[in-house]
């Protein structure tokens, strides 16, 4: 099975990574704009990856395809891949290109291959940890969702766009915008990150997450950021994005009903962000190109039928996820 | 010849400083300084085992 990566960054090369080392995959076919880094990589990889440059892949026999390049681009290569007879798996944290590659449902189920969308850290292990936490419950009636941390500078510019932009939230039954960098919630995530201050942003975890849970009255997701962060949201970066952030975090808080009874369930993970993207979109990769995973159409890693699965190939991965038992201040 | 002072238009930029200093001071502040966090009980666990099978 051969599998191509497109975009080479800090999220796309540890995918290619992970999808080099496994055994189901016998090709990784590494695509970027840069040949350099393209060499790169491929050196790095082994004898199971080769490069390209055409991020169409004509020609070539690929089962399923990672785009890992710069949210916003998604859509259109993500239809043409379709359009090839290939599954295609987004790790775009974008709200648009959420929304169109989530409008690509139609033509994914008639092409009969999946289309994974935000299938990174968060979205992406976020909705993954939201479906395996309402196993605990009988009622979804709440989830949030918070995270802390960015990966590569793609993802720094687009943590810094979200912050400015509107925010969507899911409160009952309809959709709500609110101002990004607005409702401060202190959340506490896995250890050694803690206590952050997190704000409403541009995330699109309640678009991925609101069609899984039917009836669910509240879907939020905020994202930690300094005071400092929110004050230059607005304006243009002031210096270029680092080349790959330090630890990042996620929580996801659900409420419900269980027997009758009001409960929550918060679990969370800790890692850098990029590897447990990388990790967390290779997998899925992996699963719907040799039909673990065979549910056509667009959905996000909140569809996939076994949770613990995933989760416990993740957790061979190195990307492990964590429960909080305890009494915290409740987010919302 | 001294110009008369007038002592409202003084107050008023007495008035306008202090303003001005107190939300300089203030907003060095709130960038630069770090919050208290509240306690929590409680702490975190990895899943492993049964959960994750």
């Amino acid at each position: 099975m051969r599998v191509g990566v497109v975009g080479l960054g800090a999220v796309g090369t540890r995918a290619a990574r992970q999808l080099a080392s496994s055994d189901d995959v016998d090709e990784v076919v590494a695509v970027d704009t840069r040949a350099t880094r393209i060499r790169e990589v491929v050196a790095s990889l082994g004898d199971r990856a080769v490069g390209a440059l055409d991020p169409e892949l004509h020609g070539l026999d690929v089962a399923a395809v990672v785009l890992a390049g710069p949210a916003g681009s998604h859509t259109e290569l993500a239809a043409r891949h379709l359009a090839a007879g290939r599954h295609v798996v987004s790790v775009s944290d974008h709200v648009g290109d959420v929304q169109a590659l989530l409008g690509l449902d139609a033509a994914a189920r008639a092409a009969e291959r999946t289309v994974v969308v935000g299938a990174g850290f968060a979205p992406g292990l976020s909705c993954l940890l939201a479906r395996h936490a309402s196993d605990r419950l009988d009622v979804v009636e709440e989830v949030h969702v918070a995270k802390v941390g960015t990966g590569g500078p793609e993802c720094a510019r687009e943590h810094h766009r979200a912050l400015a932009a509107r925010a969507l939230d899911w409160r009952d039954g309809e959709w709500v915008e609110r101002r990004g960098g607005s409702g401060r919630e202190l959340c506490w995530f896995p250890d050694p990150v803690g206590a952050r201050d997190c704000y409403r942003a541009a995330l699109p975890d309640a678009l991925l997450l609101v069609p899984w849970f039917p009836g669910v009255q509240r879907v939020t997701a905020r994202v930690g950021a300094t005071r400092r962060d929110r004050l230059t949201a607005r304006l243009p970066m002031l210096r270029p994005p680092h080349p790959e952030g330090t630890i990042g975090a996620i929580r996801v808080e659900l409420r419900g009903k269980r027997r009758d009874a009001s409960e929550v369930v918060v679990l969370g993970a800790m890692d850098r962000p990029a590897v447990a993207a990388g990790a967390t979109a290779a997998v899925a990769a992996m699963w719907v190109a040799t039909g673990r995973w065979a549910r056509p159409g667009a959905t996000s890693l909140a569809g996939v039928p076994e949770p613990v699965d995933l989760l416990s190939e993740l957790a061979r991965r190195g990307v492990r996820a964590a429960i909080f038992e305890g009494v915290t201040p409740t987010q919302g | 010849m001294a110009r008369p002072r007038n002592r409202s238009l003084t107050a008023l930029r007495r008035s306008l400083l202090a303003v001005v200093v107190t939300g300089l001071a203030a907003a060095a502040m709130r960038l630069r300084s770090r919050g208290g966090v509240p306690p929590q009980s409680g702490g975190w666990r990895e899943l492993s085992g049964p959960e994750l099978r």
